[in-house]
């Protein structure tokens, strides 16, 4: 008897446990991701996530989304040099992508958030982004159907809470895994890039050394792996007074003055205008500072200080067709199965 | 007058920002946690080690072996480098967020043959702005790959698995 009202509570448990949703990427990113114990990845909360990352009612003036700033045709960005929040005052950065975000640790560009539950509450109720205590959002919430329903198939309990609302967006952003651009279809061995790309994926890995005639344009170093990006923070030489501390805001060491992180490089055709600020326009742009316009300042990267294409050479000194050729590589980073993928699509819009 | 005193005032300011200084940690399985700046260093003993760098020319660094700082620290080393003790790694974590990974019994010469340094000089010469105040120096290896910058703390844990 005693046992088989176990089995029977037993049961009944097993039935409202939200299903494990298994999140699948190549074996060359590595397993090095960061999914805490207490919010794992379930098929419940990753939908409710995403009508969350697109639900208007958790900003003070409903009329603002986390999608508002991270189109998924932009790859998630904006395509604005700064975006503007529910108090019409522009963020103080640029909108950054969201992809392959369950592989990074230190969130934004200073890498100040250390892990997206902890990244997600600051757009919420930042009150230049969506400016709303977490607190009048599950209100808001909690009175608007199917939610309750829908947080309770997600964590069991049909009580709106601050926790489930950002424990349910988070998942859904550890699902936005691009993984199927030309380069990595390559990787796969089911592409067969042109010489220019080839050229171009060739210099982007190699480090110049002009005395044994190798060219490169020692991307690699930060942004390297098929990942394109290693969790570093360094000042890649955008000013010689940098205007904005970046990472010495945040640690107080002066070593770390305009250094902000590596980002990812997918999708990067995708994501204009680029660096923390918006001020390159086109990947041209990017290009043609990293090759000739790298600013000289105390805590400019050691991996950019003199290396050159050219014997005492302080800049890479790139030719216009080896630009071309990088340009080319770095629009084999683009997956367009990532903008397109229903899965992260405005619910609301595709029923 | 005033000028002056605007001008002192911000001296004092400058020089205060420029203050927050630089320092190494210890922590993870340590009998005391450990915080040393530029100024503990220079009062701990120093070896000279060579390493070839990536110009491919070797250079001389001068620093203190991380094996003294870890025994600080009151991590197990020497004798008590036994059993369980074999199985702790020491993480080696840098300013960018550069990170290399030893085993603890590398650190130890009693176990392994080469002295690994925090340096602090090179070639007699204070290490350049990017890469010092402290500069790890592995000797002896393929590339310098682990001869990492700007160190900042060794993590000393057991490993799990
Ligand atoms: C008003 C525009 C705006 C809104 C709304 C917004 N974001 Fe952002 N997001 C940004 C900006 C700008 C940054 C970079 C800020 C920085 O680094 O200081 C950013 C950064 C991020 C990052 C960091 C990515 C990385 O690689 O470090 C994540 C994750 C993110 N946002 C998720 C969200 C989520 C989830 C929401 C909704 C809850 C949201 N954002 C709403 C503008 C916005
Ligand atoms: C020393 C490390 C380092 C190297 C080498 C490096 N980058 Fe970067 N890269 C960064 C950092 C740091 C940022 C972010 C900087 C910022 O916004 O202030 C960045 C940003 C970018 C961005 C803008 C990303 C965005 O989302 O806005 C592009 C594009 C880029 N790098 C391309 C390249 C290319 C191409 C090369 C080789 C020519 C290269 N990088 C070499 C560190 C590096």
């Amino acid at each position: 008897m005693r046992n088989s009202l176990l089995i029977i509570i037993g049961l009944a448990i097993t039935t409202n446990t939200p299903t494990p949703l298994p999140l699948s990427y190549p074996s060359y990113f590595g397993n090095r991701i960061y999914i805490p114990a207490d919010n794992p990845v379930t098929v419940e909360g990753v939908a409710l996530g995403r009508r969350l990352f697109y639900e208007t009612k958790l900003s003070a003036n409903n009329r603002i989304s986390c999608a508002t700033c991270h189109r998924q045709e932009y790859a998630f960005t904006d395509g604005k040099p700064f975006s503007t929040g529910v108090d019409g005052t522009l963020t103080k950065r640029n909108s950054m992508t969201l992809a392959n975000l369950v592989w990074v640790r230190n969130f934004f560009w200073d890498g100040r958030a250390d892990g997206l539950e902890e990244q997600a509450a600051t757009p919420l109720t930042d009150e230049h982004e969506m400016g709303q205590a977490l607190c009048k959002s599950a209100e808001k919430l909690q009175a608007a159907k199917p939610y309750p329903a829908l947080f309770k198939s997600a964590f069991g309990s049909s009580h709106i809470t601050a926790e489930g609302i950002i424990n349910a967006i988070t998942q859904f952003e550890r699902t936005l895994i691009s993984c199927n651009s030309r380069y990595d279809q390559y990787l796969q061995e089911k592409y067969q890039p042109t010489p220019s790309e080839l050229n171009g994926m060739t210099l982007f890995f190699a480090n110049p050394n002009p005395e044994k005639q190798v060219r490169g344009a020692a991307c690699g170093h930060c942004h390297g792996g098929p990942k394109t990006f290693n969790e570093l923070f360094h000042n890649n030489g955008l000013d010689s007074m940098p205007g904005d501390a970046g990472r010495e805001g945040i640690t107080k060491q002066p070593t770390d003055k305009g250094r902000f992180r590596v980002v990812t490089l997918r999708n990067i055709a995708l994501t204009a205008p680029y660096m923390h600020d918006g001020r390159f326009n086109t990947l041209e742009e990017v290009v043609d500072h990293y090759s000739d316009h790298v600013q000289s300042s105390r805590t400019l990267s050691i991996f950019l200080q003199d290396n050159s294409n050219t014997t005492h050479g302080k800049q890479l000194q790139l030719t216009a067709q080896e630009k071309k050729d990088l340009i080319a590589f770095l629009h084999m980073l683009t997956d367009s199965s990532f903008i397109t993928d229903k899965r992260f699509s405005d619910p609301f819009k595709n029923k | 007058m005033i000028k002056n005193l605007i001008a002192s005032a911000l001296l004092v300011c400058i020089g205060y920002v420029a203050s927050a200084q630089a320092y190494v940690q210890v922590t993870g399985e340590v009998s005391k946690t450990l915080k040393l700046y530029e100024a503990d260093i220079a009062k701990m003993n120093k070896v000279s080690v060579s390493l070839t760098d990536k110009d491919g020319k070797d250079h001389s660094y001068t620093g203190v072996p991380v094996l003294d700082i870890l025994n600080n620290a009151g991590v197990t080393t020497g004798k008590q480098l036994h059993g369980e003790n074999l199985t702790k790694y020491v993480l080696v974590k840098c300013a960018d967020g550069y990170q290399v990974l030893f085993a603890l019994a590398e650190m130890d010469t009693a176990l392994s043959k080469k002295t690994i340094i925090l340096a602090t000089r090179a070639d007699d010469k204070p290490l350049p702005e990017g890469k010092g105040p402290f500069r790890l120096v592995v000797p002896g290896e393929g590339r310098p790959a682990r001869s990492c910058f700007q160190v900042v703390e060794f993590i000393v844990k057991f490993a799990k698995d």
